[in-house]
């Protein structure tokens, strides 16, 4: 229960991220008991590589703390929707922090609106557009893969969201979002494998006064199938982008000198042993190998009836 | 909460010619200027967010143009038939011959009737070339043509989204180097939403930070910015196209960094509750009198305190009570900023700060790393492609551009 809002003290049931260093960080859940593979009730124990961690006493902690481990210590944090992204447990390839930010700025996503997003896969980008959305919008998300609908539905639940979303069970593609979501959507977003069979159905959910779509695909021949699409029913601004974010290390670093001055005159008898000088400098280090794709970024508006170039009757018809 | 699509006098809007945008506020009987036509607006007051105009030349005066509402979308755009196309450019010899139209003779025809469309069709019918060439250089000479020629305009409500490609196509300077997904990044990373205290300060981003902080704070709900700038008067350019509603905008505290630190050192009982009330009466009372004499006016009743000021004490309330998050889009070296800054954010919380030169980022991550309250310091930046997406023709655009540099951090409780 701790996603919606900020808090101060750990309560009961939330999720906090356990951060031990950059490239060790986890959730854990704030609760004496958890059950095993074998279904039964054990003591809830995280194991790190710094020692074990009784998950019952954080319990009263305060969020941004410091926590004792055996062999170490680690820190506590409220979870935020990049924090929940890098500890997430993956059900399908997630969307990472870079796409979702540029996704939330690129559709218009504030408080109120209401967003389309199929499919749920893991729920990274799910909790962002719920945060996004937050208080007054709703996020409606769908999958066809109906263990993956009842895991998010319950992480929603358990997070403390579940009065902003909508999980269903569903394949869009053929069946789209449902009557009941006809003109009512601001936003959707699509990452599928077909995204294309999903056009006709998102023109029918965006707002009559317009809206605004994004389509994430990993394959360039799903873009262009979708960008045809788009095009044919109506959507204008139609843009496809990439975005890719590298992590430097900083390190001051030293460099040994080379000095060849004394080259330049004859050898003397009195051969002074120098130090090595060093120079010290200031580095920024990118990664020696990171990813160099993740998906092909589409978006398109949808305008609003009055400025639509393709009649909604027109492509029923076709 | 949906806001009036009519566009009316004294709207902030975004003017669209093809890929050119222009933010313009619209005043009755108010001419607008852009690219080289100057145009009259009055005609699109009253008229919907999204239509479109066609520029007509005005008869008495062959520099203005007058709008006229495009009634049927569908027709805007290429029309221009082609007759033959060629295998491949082989027999193409590029030299000044190829357009028999003179410059002269454009011009004449662009000041008879602007319509891009009959000139477009002129310019083939006078090329020697066009017909030899192939069915995509020949798409891509017309599409040329016509943007240089486009006659229609748009009208759109400015977005952030809008405003953050405008004027990082305008010049990227001018918010200093904050291209579009830098913005997204600098709020998500920092967790910017609709609940808590936002602190920034922003030296140079032409209001699109406080904009887009407080765009997505949203309106009607419980989220405040302290909006700290370094001058006289805030930049708000930005801010004000989006034209918040008043309870939204009243949420934004703009407040002189200087001002408001001295206020929250020296005048500690302006926003401090608890403090004895005695020694607020001794430190007060005295000075008060000597004033008085010293301007010599006649009983003086108490005066109303500047904006500026109860801005102030407002801000330090908060201030006071720590921060929910701390970002920084500064034109100064970011150091000392965040030295003073960071007493001011809650433990546990975000902050982000830009740079468009990876330098003073690296100088920052150097100063963090060595406190005891800051963890999960990252230096980033990102690489942004965009795309032709055409059947058969797809490829990445010819002209990237380099965003600038994000470091984020977690700062504990001490």
């Amino acid at each position: 229960m701790s996603f919606d809002g900020y808090k101060e003290v750990i309560n009961e049931g939330d999720t906090v991220i356990l951060y031990l260093t950059i490239s060790q960080v986890y959730n854990v859940k704030a609760e004496g008991k958890t059950l095993n593979k074998k279904g039964q009730q054990v003591e809830n124990i995280f194991q790190t590589p710094y020692g074990a961690l009784k998950c019952a006493e954080l319990i009263g902690k305060t969020y941004g703390t410091k926590i004792q481990l055996s062999k170490g210590w680690g820190y506590i944090l409220q979870p935020t929707p990049e924090l929940w992204t890098i500890t997430l447990p993956h059900r399908t390839q997630i969307i990472y922090t870079p796409d979702i930010s540029m996704i939330i700025l690129q559709l218009e996503i504030k408080p109120g609106s209401i967003v389309i997003e199929s499919g749920t896969g893991s729920g990274s980008l799910s909790h962002a557009l719920i945060r996004a959305i937050k208080p007054q919008g709703h996020l409606y998300t769908f999958d066809f893969h109906e263990l993956r609908t009842k895991t998010a539905g319950q992480e929603f639940q358990d997070h403390g969201l579940a009065n902003y979303v909508t999980v269903t069970h569903r394949d869009v593609c053929c069946n789209g979002f449902g009557e009941d979501l006809n003109e009512k959507a601001d936003a959707v977003f699509l990452d599928l494998p077909h995204p294309w069979l999903a056009v006709p159905h998102a023109v029918k959910a965006l707002k009559s006064i317009g809206g605004r779509l994004c389509s994430f695909s990993p394959c360039i021949e799903q873009v262009q199938k979708t960008c045809c699409e788009l095009k044919n029913f109506g959507f204008q601004e139609i843009q496809t982008l990439e975005v890719l974010q590298t992590q430097y290390n900083v390190q001051i670093r030293q460099f040994p000198t080379l000095d060849v001055e004394f080259l330049k005159y004859p050898k003397t008898e009195e051969v002074e042993k120098k130090d090595r000088e060093v120079q010290k400098c200031l580095t920024a280090i990118p990664p020696a190998q990171q990813p160099g794709h993740t998906g092909y970024l589409t978006f398109a508006s949808l305008y609003p009836i009055w400025a639509r170039t393709v009649n909604k009757n027109e492509v029923d018809s076709d | 909460m949906e806001q009036s699509q009519e566009i009316q006098v004294g709207d902030q809007i975004i003017v669209q010619r093809q890929g050119y945008t222009k933010l313009h506020k619209l005043k009755k009987h108010g001419n607008m200027v852009i690219g080289k036509f100057t145009v009259q607006m009055d005609n699109i007051i009253g008229q919907k967010y999204f239509d479109t105009f066609q520029m007509k030349n005005y008869s008495q005066n062959n520099k203005l143009y007058i709008l006229e509402k495009v009634e049927d979308g569908k027709n805007v755009g290429n029309a221009v038939n082609i007759e033959t196309s060629g295998m491949d450019n082989r027999n193409i010899v590029s030299d000044e011959s190829a357009q028999t139209l003179t410059k002269d003779d454009i011009d004449e025809l662009q000041n008879s009737e602007l319509n891009s469309n009959a000139i477009v069709e002129k310019l083939i019918n006078n090329s020697k070339t066009f017909n030899m060439k192939t069915e995509y250089s020949q798409e891509k000479y017309i599409k040329k043509k016509e943007k240089k020629y486009f006659e229609y305009l748009q009208i759109r409500k400015p977005t952030i989204r809008l405003l953050t490609n405008m004027f990082y196509r305008q010049d990227p300077t001018k918010t200093l180097g904050i291209r579009i997904d830098d913005l997204s990044q600098i709020l998500t990373y920092a967790n910017i939403h609709s609940d808590g205290n936002h602190l920034l300060y922003d030296s140079g981003s032409s209001g699109l930070m406080s904009a887009a902080v407080m765009n997505a704070i949203g309106a009607n709900t419980s989220g405040t910015l302290i909006h700290m700038h370094p001058g006289n008067e805030c930049q708000k350019n930005a801010f004000l196209a989006m034209q918040f509603p008043e309870e939204q905008t009243h949420r934004c505290i703009n407040v002189n960094l200087y001002s408001v630190l001295r206020c929250f050192y020296q005048n500690k009982n302006s926003f401090v509750d608890n403090i004895c009330n005695d020694t607020e009466d001794k430190s007060e009372g005295e000075p008060e009198p000597k004033k008085a004499k010293l301007d010599g006016e006649p009983t003086q009743l108490t005066p109303k305190e500047p904006q500026w000021k109860l801005d102030n004490e407002s801000a330090c309330k908060i201030l006071n009570n720590k921060c929910d998050s701390l970002i920084v889009t500064a034109k100064e070296h970011p150091v000392n900023i965040v030295k003073e800054l960071l007493q001011f954010l809650q433990g546990g919380r975000q902050m982000v700060v830009f740079s468009v030169t990876k330098e003073p980022l690296q100088d920052l991550f150097i100063y963090l790393k060595g406190r005891l309250d800051i963890i999960a310091i990252k230096l980033s930046n990102n690489f942004l492609r965009n795309y032709q997406v055409l059947p058969e023709r797809t490829h990445p655009e010819m002209m990237m551009n380099t965003g600038g540099f994000i470091l984020s951090a977690v700062k504990l409780n001490s």
